[in-house]
């Protein structure tokens, strides 16, 4: 308890600095608010009287004060582009973020767990190869692909499946499956990896030795202790989905946080990029400490030190 | 924690006793996709590098009364939407995806080694500020960090120093993360307080003694980050703020193409078989590596 | 962060994930239409081009009318009838008395006042470029009135606009979507609600807007107050954001748009698609816009004459039409788009490819080693924006001026652009109302906006006359003179290179009965002009 403890007070400089570094990053970068609302249309004088009337002619350190007292606040200030409440914009996207987060989740857990175990039994025979070649092929192909091709044979060509999501649970199969692709790879690859060293280890040895079944060994013993590193894994994952899935959400024209964030970036909306960040950092932050707990909880020799 | 930096200690005696050769001999026995995929890779490299001499046009150089055409035997892979030769450009693709997938990772190994062992070796207020920073950059949603650089840099520098700028930033937390932990575990090897004891330097130990032995998970750790850097740079070129034309990339490529997914579909195929590949080769390669230097990475 | 609400919306999306079945819309005529990003807002003051909402909701003044012919005209809407005074400056309007706003409330003139006086009295409205011009505006702007002086409200359906000095094209601009008459009532009760919030945006146009999903989808359904006859139109208009073309061209073809604007989709593509697939499906509208390249007289050597002359003629501009538009536009040589009020077959024809003859220019400016030039490209712009400055690119290098091109992010490019100093760059202009000084006072009107867009024509003289030309009342002599002006800017001058105005394409799927593309520069249209089988 005292690790979490630890890692809760360490988080709020890592807060305060990643706001911190927001604020310095735009200030130096080029571009502002005014001239993207503007577009083509220019006259200095409705540039001046925007850029009063956004606040945007206040000292910056002004800027950023008033900015960090609205955060103490729970404000995180009104959105220059979209003009509404930050943390409603946020909230209205968060859901469709977590339920692609949760769907793709899903989808990378089973079938990288499935096939790391397989591949772990099978060790070095046809069917390990087989699906080891296959999840290094799932961690190497760029996401877009993944996206575009299960778009383009499942959607388009098979109408199995909505081409882009209309918030039904159908629609959003085919996103989640791309999303959880690559995690999918990397979680077969560490339980295998992580399976066979425990397989390996003595007390599976004295197991076996004793007559228990080979199956009875590895999803009795072996696995309860080789799925410590993945389920670490897995919360790290989740925590990283459920801060946005930029190029996911733009294939299907999914309304989430990462377009929301690119979008901020690309319109110098401050308080709507400086919210987004904060919040997706929070999400990861928690769950690092996620992972961490859990790790303590199923780790026997952690658990005994605290 | 405890058991594993255990073996790194182990290992780090193994590895001494098993020579270079030993250790070759062994991957080519164990894992001999990881050899073939360093041929692919010097393959590639080769072909980057002698662009000009294996084919007839210039990589921006375009024909508009021969756009869009199919593959045939003057353009292999036929051509693009303002006729420049597709082969041509992932000949030359080749070049900008090699080096943005090996120049950045070198940068962050640097940047992640020197704090990385500062943390390690000196403890206290420099481990916890420069741990907090890594917090920080692992934090920090990456993509969005990578676009702050870019845009930031974008009138300092061309696009591609600032992918390496933006990559080699994001990059070096991971890498200072393991290097402290090692550092750490080595910290209190008998042979490094023997050094202590005879006065050797702060800086000397640390460079002397224990980076050598880190070596073998940082060789692993960034043949691993080369096919992410790759990708990571395809991503960025897919939304638009990666290489921008008429330099060629990969990732640019697919990302000009994407359009012609249905129509056209060599536009799109060629440069994305060409980037999973060489992603393949780094991280097949990466894999065999790692199974025969350090089995303590095994499980990341 | 508050953590509640947060623990809250987990919970109810993970119930919503968990409980979600798709509901089968109601059949009707559902028209669905594609956008390639979200609006930000419905409040058209707010915004410089999320038109098409405003377009649908409210009701403007005048309209423009596309005729059979290709031709446009200004025809009444709610003003019934209008008259204009001798010397140019009152126009009296007659309202329609028979228009009411979706709430019920009928539309007066109480409202047109409201209106306007919100459009410079608003503290971020950014429609403010073309109206400036009514009288009084301009205290309004600077805060040392509260009423509009030029608006005068005589009974409930009449009301008088005064101008600070003639305008022909005012009438026009009462067309545009910057006009939209808004509720006096809806606007004080909604403050800053309005055009964010669906049910606190009133308008009286023949649609209302029923649920805004942000980043996702926009629903319209009719006003049933609306004082025009529904006929064919659609019952329910569904606009959905397609942020990759890819996925928005997969989405027509599987029928899922009935709509498809071209402008999202690869120009390629639509050759090699559309024209090919869907020939008799495809409607098209000459857009009245032009491409051009701009050359900064301020980086040197582009302060000669010369230079910039070689340069015009360098540039293979039929190969880039071609190549780039499948040849769908016509070259032009001037300022004013083809087919606008303003353009005139003289000022056609005089500028040819010719790059010997660029090599020739060049040599004799003592250039005949060439020079580096930077051509800045906006990355976030369309591909085929991106496309155009590759091909100038290599036409400087065959012409031996060694060009390079410079990416920049929107927000970036814009703020390098208004500084003065992008030494060039492509873009479109497409008119925001039909009249040449929409687009030579842009550009050409006064120092400050030369500057602004990185152009710094130098002839002080010559942008005075641009200025004065407004306010000429008889119009034979007002389009002479632009004529003259354009003439001089683009052909003595050489200001800039004129390149081609493009058609605006439609692909249209089997539901949709009829649809004529506005004649405008924007994209945005009004769905009522939409007919549904």
């Amino acid at each position: 308890m005292k690790r979490v403890l630890k890692r809760l007070l360490s988080m709020i400089p890592v807060l305060l600095g990643v706001m911190l570094l927001i604020f310095i990053m735009l200030r130096i970068i080029p571009g502002d608010p005014v001239s993207i609302l503007l577009g083509e249309h220019y006259s200095q004088d409705t540039i001046d009287r925007l850029t009063k009337a956004m606040n945007l002619d206040k000292p910056l350190m002004q800027q950023f004060f008033s900015y960090v007292l609205g955060v103490l606040h729970g404000d995180l200030g009104v959105s220059y582009i979209m003009k509404r409440p930050v943390t409603d914009i946020i909230l209205q996207a968060f859901p469709h973020t977590v339920k692609l987060a949760v769907m793709a989740a899903l989808f990378a857990w089973v079938i990288g767990l499935l096939t790391g175990i397989v591949a772990a039994v099978t060790q070095n025979r046809p069917p390990d190869r087989i699906f080891m070649t296959l999840s290094l092929a799932g961690v190497s192909v760029p996401i877009f692909m993944v996206a575009l091709a299960l778009q383009y044979f499942l959607a388009f060509k098979v109408k199995l499946f909505p081409l882009t999501s209309d918030g039904s649970l159908k629609s959003m199969i085919l996103p989640a499956i791309a999303l959880g692709w690559n995690s999918a790879g990397s979680i077969a690859r560490m339980t295998r990896s992580s399976l066979i060293e425990v397989m390996q280890s003595d007390y599976i040895d004295t197991a076996r030795a004793k007559g228990l079944r080979r199956g009875a060994v590895i999803f009795g013993h072996a696995l309860k202790n080789a799925m410590l590193p993945v389920i670490t894994m897995m919360a790290l994952q989740l925590s990283s989905m459920m801060s946005g899935a930029v190029i996911t959400e733009s294939v299907f024209s999914i309304p989430g946080i990462g377009r929301l964030a690119t979008d901020a970036v690309q319109n110098r909306d401050m308080p709507l990029l400086q919210g987004t960040i904060l919040f997706t950092t929070v999400i990861v932050i928690l769950g690092n400490l996620l992972a961490d707990f859990l790790y303590a909880v199923l780790d026997p020799r952690i658990r005994r030190e605290a | 924690m405890m058991a594993t930096e255990a073996n790194v200690n182990i290992n780090a005696e193994i590895g001494e006793k098993d020579g270079v050769k030993a250790k070759l001999r062994r991957l080519c026995r164990q894992n001999p996709l990881a050899v073939i995929s360093a041929f692919v890779i010097v393959a590639v490299i080769i072909l980057a590098a002698c662009a000009p001499f294996l084919t007839p046009y210039r990589e921006a150089q375009q024909d508009l009364l021969a756009r869009l055409q199919k593959p045939s035997s003057a353009h292999i892979f036929g051509t693009d939407e303002l006729g420049r030769d597709v082969f041509t450009r992932i000949l030359y693709g080749a070049r900008v995806s090699l080096v943005i997938g090996i120049i950045p990772p070198a940068i962050s190994l640097v940047i992640g080694i020197v704090l990385g062992l500062a943390a390690g070796f000196f403890g206290g207020k420099v481990d916890y500020v420069i741990m907090r920073l890594a917090d920080i950059m692992l934090s920090f949603p990456s993509l969005l960090l990578t676009m702050v650089l870019m845009y930031t840099m974008g009138r300092y520098a061309n696009s591609i120093v600032c992918i390496f700028a933006a990559l080699a930033l994001a990059g070096w937390a991971s890498v200072a993360r393991v290097v402290r932990s090692q550092t750490l575990s080595l910290k209190e090897a008998d042979y490094v307080e023997a050094a202590r004891s005879i006065g050797v330097g702060k800086w000397k130990i640390m460079f002397r003694h224990i980076l050598p032995n880190c070596i073998p998970s940082l060789i692993v750790l960034y043949t691993l980050n080369v096919p992410s850097c790759i990708l990571s740079e395809s991503t960025l070129s897919f939304l638009g703020i990666g290489v921008q034309p008429p330099a060629a990339s990969w990732g640019l490529m697919v990302n000009q193409s994407k359009q012609f997914l249905f129509s056209m579909p060599w536009l799109a195929l060629a440069p994305s078989v060409a980037i999973m590949i060489i992603v393949l080769a780094f991280n097949f390669l990466g894999d065999g590596l790692r199974d025969v230097l350090d089995p303590y990475l095994q499980t990341r | 962060m508050k953590i509640r609400s947060l623990l809250t919306t987990i919970m109810v999306s993970v119930l919503t994930a968990a409980a979600a079945v798709s509901v089968p819309a109601d059949e009707g005529k559902v028209l669905k239409l594609a956008w390639s990003k979200d609006i930000q807002t419905m409040d058209v003051h707010r915004t410089t081009d999320n038109y098409a909402v405003p377009l649908s909701i409210f009701d403007r003044l005048l309209e423009v009318e596309r005729k059979e012919d290709g031709s446009s005209e200004l025809v009444n809407s709610i003003a019934k009838e209008y008259t204009v005074s001798e010397d140019g400056l009152t126009y009296s309007f007659t309202l329609r008395d028979d228009v009411y706003f979706s709430d019920g409330t009928q539309l007066t003139a109480e409202d047109v006042e409201a209106t306007f006086t919100r459009m410079f009295a608003l503290k971020d409205s950014v429609q403010t470029d073309f109206t400036t011009c009514i009288k009084g505006a301009q205290d309004l702007l600077d805060g040392k009135a509260d009423k509009l002086a030029g608006l005068t409200v005589k009974d409930a359906t009449h009301f008088d606009i005064t101008l600070e000095e003639p305008f022909a094209g005012f009438l026009s601009v009462l067309a545009t979507p910057t006009c939209c008459i808004m509720s006096k009532k809806n606007l004080e009760e909604a403050g800053d609600d309005f055009g964010m919030v669906p049910e606190k945006t009133i308008g009286s146009g023949p649609y209302m807007v029923k649920e805004w999903k942000t980043n996702d989808s926009l629903t319209l359904v009719r006003n049933p107050h609306s004082w025009k006859e529904p006929g064919n139109t659609p019952d329910e208009v569904v606009y959905k954001v397609y942020p990759e073309a890819a996925s928005m061209n997969m989405a027509f073809q599987n029928g899922d748009i009935d709509i498809l604007d071209c402008d999202f989709i690869d120009s390629s593509i639509v050759q090699s698609v559309y024209q090919t697939q869907y020939a008799d499906k495809m409607v098209a509208v000459n857009r009245l816009g032009t491409y051009y390249i701009t050359m900064n007289t301020q980086v040197k050597p582009m302060d000669d004459v010369r230079v910039r002359k070689a340069l015009q003629m360098a540039i293979n501009r039929q190969g880039i039409l071609d190549a780039v538009f499948g040849g769908n536009g016509v070259l032009v040589d001037g300022i004013y788009p083809a087919g606008s009020i303003g353009y005139t077959e003289d000022n056609q024809g005089w500028l040819k490819y010719d790059p010997e003859g660029a090599k020739k220019l060049l040599a004799e400016a003592g250039y005949e080693n060439g020079f580096e030039l930077e051509l800045a490209a906006d990355s976030s712009a369309s591909a085929n924006r991106a496309a155009i400055l590759q091909v100038f690119e290599q036409n400087l290098q065959e012409i031996g001026v060694k060009a390079h091109i410079e990416n920049y992010d929107e927000s970036g490019w814009l703020a390098k652009r208004k500084s003065g100093e992008m030494s060039s760059f492509t873009s479109p202009w497409t008119l925001d109302y039909n009249d040449p000084s929409n687009i030579i006072d842009t550009f050409f009107g006064s120092a400050e906006s030369t500057k602004g867009r990185s152009i710094n024509y130098e002839d002080t003289d010559v942008m005075a006359r641009v200025a004065a030309a407004r306010a000429i009342t008889d119009e034979k002599e007002r389009m002479a003179e632009y004529a003259a002006l354009e003439k001089k800017i683009v052909e003595e001058d050489a200001a800039w290179i004129p390149l081609f105005s493009l058609q605006h394409q439609y692909v249209l799927s089997d539901r949709i009965e009829h649809f004529v593309p506005h004649w405008a520069g924007y994209s945005d249209f009004n769905v009522y002009g939409v007919t549904m089988k």
